[in-house]
């Protein structure tokens, strides 16, 4: 980080007054959990006015190939349809894309997948709308499709997109690794494979328009409302300012509302709302969301790796495909955040990676939880787990050898300072696990149920880095009846992390949360604050809000010291009370500070603005620092495994995340707890299946999630403070990184319950009954 | 289709509503008669997030026609915000962070009034059961667990 900045931080820190900070490190109420357990109507399909008409989807039928015509007639001449739109209605640009253009909204020539929109049905109700979609007929010319990214990856492959089917490239070259090899006294190849995960918020996308002034609103479920904004905006040929959007209380997002989809339901809504002249819904089903919206890319990795008798990483070559399907979306950053951490939490002192992220006919993949993170390291922890048998080293051992610690360095060549708090999370899991007494002892198991555990380490990079500028604005007013309200275009989807982000101001200005009031995310009034992703809300936000809460709080404290006669630096004010820290008997209460302040004109009104450093890497071997700081994890699980079905179970989890300082430790380990079981459903049981480039099982039924029946009966969750460099009190970010470890730790413990390599997920009791029998033919 | 008239008492209020004989009892609920607070997540009754009580038993609203609650008891959230049990449950959720994005909480706090009213102290698995048929996404269940324990009047797990 740069000296300026740190000491921008440093000064922060102090100026928020360390005795005073009552409130960091509480189990805080969240500011909007009141109108959650009342069952207010604050979502958007709850705020859907009278007079309403709904919009519905239509895609292609096919996974590559040509529109050769589309029969709108019948669906148009139904009771109730006002219309139907297709790419000729679009009076701006025909694009719904984050990063690449290569997306359009309404497919006009070329279809690239079964996820590709036509158009959309605009009717009185929903079954007229659903009804009409089913009259709609169009004929293609099919095309030759390619569902494996390695086939399109040949040269002789034909081209999915003009510029060819490698959307993004990356690559790391650190060391030598030839030479490294040469040093070896083991090389080890294998490869992995990642499948596709949902991410399945349970509120699927929506979106809400309603025609005013001159312009639009748009009412949404969605991460970022600036860039919904931006892509409404290109669509209807509108200056932005003309759109205003504002975010309703989202159920659930999990990356994917961050990506494309929510341009696609807010721009067809706002679309037909300006065409009829009315409020239009477009909201997803559950089938249609699961087949539309980003998934997790399938990844096939191969690592080499080089490794001494005794046990050190001397080098690893790996080489990281994933499939984008037939968009590139927010794929074009997973692919760099999943080849920075293609070693994980390890020192390797040659390094060669080559990614590349590539176009096929599948559904397209973007972001989703862990960004890239889940895949890379399920590779490297599985791989870390055959090298510890190869070398016949117990992996917690091979482990300790070789993870990062202060004075280390990364994949990246960034080093690794005190703020690493790796140990300490290990120190933590193994203790509880108990696991130096139970390891051996399973090592000699003999009969149907057996035991194992399986360890895997986390190094999860901090801040947007290589994906852009990584800012937030806050807006902060104290009204006049004393409450504090903030407006920022950072948005709340379930993590807390607002609230969290609030709770920083709350302790700068020493007034509880409860006095503190949310505005929602409305792009008219609050400014442009990037995308709310990679769990950076608490960290970044958390500095503006800081920010504005000082300025404030300059403002306040000089008044009251003036009320009590006292100087400036002998004034505190701590749980609404100002007051002289060596009399406190001498306050002002917060409400009448702020009265006072309103009888004088003082303005209580402030933003704060907070940019991260820059983290320069160098794109051409990926060397550099491209994060400012780390969030640490180590996760071991136990499970059991029945030799005779393959069936398993996770008898217990033990998790620790090094978080800086838990700003709110009732939301860390809500975190730790729902990211470690969407893990397991990536470890166990969630797979999204394409057949010919069409999803097979696009519904609850037959894609499983986890429920409360498939839990882990023991699940010791543990939060270490190391703090880091960037985030208020030293805060690191937690949201995503829960969601990485699962995987490998249970593949690892599962291998050493039964010696069954599963080295694609899910793990399925299928795979380990299969893997079982076929260990055991040699021997009989 | 022939619209018919059913009489549905929903949060101790009769309810004369015309309906279609395929109208879905959640519709009615959310369009009709205001009930926001069951929410839709998949349609099909896999999520159980739309979960309320007819007749005092747990029911999907989305597998359910209106017509089949003619002269029956509908009992959604809005009509227990009264109620002390619930008031219980509803702060248990709240201090133990059990409400995330929010969108099951509703039929959670459901699930869970049901078990309270029924049982004292009941177990860790007897409440896995009671809430196995809704899908959280977020919490991963253990604060809403711990909040059912907490507001039933037991320790924690």
């Amino acid at each position: 980080m740069s000296e300026q900045v740190s000491q921008l931080l440093e000064s922060l820190r102090e100026k928020a007054g360390k005795g005073d900070l009552l409130y960091i490190g509480e189990n805080i109420v969240r500011v909007d959990s009141l109108e959650k357990v009342l069952g207010k109507p604050v979502y958007t399909a709850d705020l859907i006015p009278k007079g309403t008409v709904y919009a519905k989807l239509f895609h292609s039928s096919i996974p590559h190939g040509v529109i050769k015509h589309m029969e709108l007639g019948a669906a148009k001449s139904q009771p109730g349809v006002l219309g139907v739109l297709t790419w000729r209605d679009i009076p701006g640009l025909n694009e719904s894309s984050a990063i690449l253009p290569d997306r359009q909204l309404y497919a006009d020539s070329i279809v690239r997948s079964t996820a590709d929109i036509l158009g959309a049905v605009v009717a009185e109700t929903l079954p007229a709308a659903a009804d009409a979609v089913g009259r709609i007929k169009v004929d293609y010319e099919r095309l030759p499709a390619i569902f494996d990214p390695l086939e399109a990856l040949k040269p002789d492959a034909i081209k999915l997109h003009p510029k060819g089917n490698i959307a993004r490239q990356m690559r790391i070259r650190k060391g030598n690794v030839e030479e490294g090899f040469a040093k070896s006294d083991i090389v080890f190849e294998k490869t992995y494979r990642t499948q596709f995960q949902d991410a399945t918020p349970l509120e699927p996308e929506m979106g809400l328009a309603i025609p005013e002034d001159g312009g639009m609103k748009v009412i949404g479920s969605m991460q970022s409302p600036h860039h919904t904004q931006a892509a409404v905006a290109k669509v209807l040929k509108l200056p932005p300012e003309k759109v205003r959007v504002i975010q309703a209380v989202t159920g659930g997002a999990f990356g994917p509302k961050s990506d494309e989809t929510p341009f696609d339901v807010c721009s067809t809504a706002a679309l037909a709302a300006m065409k009829y002249r009315r409020p239009v819904f477009c909201g997803l089903d559950r089938e249609e969301s699961m087949v539309m919206h980003t998934k997790r890319h399938p990844f096939v990795i191969t690592h080499k790796t080089g490794v001494t008798s005794d046990g050190m990483l001397v080098a690893d070559e790996s080489k990281i495909v994933g499939d984008t399907g037939a968009y590139a979306s927010l794929g074009v950053f997973v692919i760099v955040r999943a080849t920075f951490h293609t070693v994980g939490a390890y020192e390797v002192p040659n390094v060669k990676a080559d990614s590349f992220l590539v176009y096929t006919d599948n559904t397209y993949t973007g972001s989703l939880r862990g960004f890239g993170g889940p895949q890379a390291v399920f590779a490297i922890e599985s791989q870390m787990e055959e090298l510890a048998r190869k070398l016949g080293m117990d992996p917690l051992e091979f482990r300790l050898k070789n993870m990062l610690v202060p004075g280390k360095r990364n994949a990246t060549n960034a080093l690794m300072d005190a703020s690493c708090g790796l140990p300490q999370c290990v120190e933590k899991v193994v203790a509880s696990s108990d696991y130096r007494r139970k390891a051996p002892l399973y090592g000699k198991q003999r009969g149907g149920l057996r035991r194992g555990l399986g360890i895997a380490l986390l190094m999860h990079g901090n801040s947007l880095g290589p994906e852009g500028n990584d800012y937030g604005a806050v807006h902060m007013e104290i009204l006049s009846d004393g409450t504090v309200s903030v407006g920022t275009g950072l948005t709340e989807y379930g993590t807390g992390a607002i609230s969290g982000m609030m709770q920083v101001a709350s302790s700068v200005l020493g007034v509880p949360l409860a006095r503190f009031k949310l505005e929602r995310p409305d792009t008219s009034k609050h400014r442009e604050s990037g995308p709310t992703v990679a769990s950076r809300v608490v960290v970044i936000g958390g500095n503006a809000s800081m920010l504005a809460a000082q300025k404030l709080k300059a403002k306040l404290v000089p008044l009251a010291a003036g009320m009590l006669k006292a100087g400036e630096d002998e004034v505190s004010i701590a749980d609404g009370v100002a007051f002289i820290r060596k009399r406190p008997s001498a306050s002002v209460k917060w409400d009448d500070l702020v009265a006072e302040a309103y009888r004088r004109g003082l303005s209580l009104k402030e933003d704060g603005f907070f940019m991260a450093p820059a983290a320069p890497w160098d794109t051409e071997v990926g060397q550099g620092t491209p994060y400012v700081q780390y969030t640490w994890g180590a996760l071991i699980a136990e499970v059991e495994v029945d030799t005779e079905t393959g069936f398993y179970k996770v008898l217990g989890v033990h998790a620790a995340y090094d978080v800086g300082r838990a700003v709110n430790p009732g939301g860390v380990l809500g975190q730790s707890y729902g990211g470690t079981v969407q893990g397991l459903g990536y470890a166990m049981m969630e797979e999204l299946l394409h057949k010919d480039g069409q999803v097979v099982n696009p519904n609850l039924g037959d894609y499983y999630i986890p429920t409360s029946m498939d839990i882990p009966a023991e699940f010791k969750a543990f939060i270490v403070e190391v703090p880091g460099p960037l985030g208020p009190f030293g805060a690191k970010i937690i949201a995503e990184p829960p969601i990485v470890l699962p995987g490998p730790a249970i593949r690892n413990a599962v291998l050493n319950a039964v010696g069954v390599s599963v080295d694609d997920l899910p793990v399925t009791s299928e795979k380990v009954l299969m893997g079982a029998s076929k260990a055991a033919r040699p021997s009989r | 289709m022939t619209k018919r008239v059913v009489t549905i008492n929903v949060n101790g209020t009769e309810h004369s509503v015309q309906v279609n004989p395929l109208d879905r009892l959640i519709d009615v609920l959310r369009d009709e008669l205001g009930a926001k607070s069951v929410k839709e997540g998949c349609g099909t009754g896999d999520c159980g997030i739309c979960a309320i009580l007819v007749d005092g038993k747990l029911v999907n609203s989305c597998l359910m026609l209106a017509a089949q609650c003619d002269g029956r008891r509908v009992l959604t959230l809005e009509g227990l915000l009264g109620d002390p049990t619930m008031k219980r449950v509803q702060e248990s959720f709240v201090v133990n962070n059990a409400a995330q994005c929010g969108f099951c909480t509703p039929a959670m706090l459901m699930a869970s009034w049901d078990l309270a009213r029924h049982s004292a102290n009941p177990t860790t698995d007897e409440i896995k059961v009671a809430i196995s048929g809704i899908l959280c996404r977020c919490t991963g269940y253990y604060q809403i667990i711990d909040s059912v324990h907490q507001a039933c009047g037991e320790s924690k797990r």
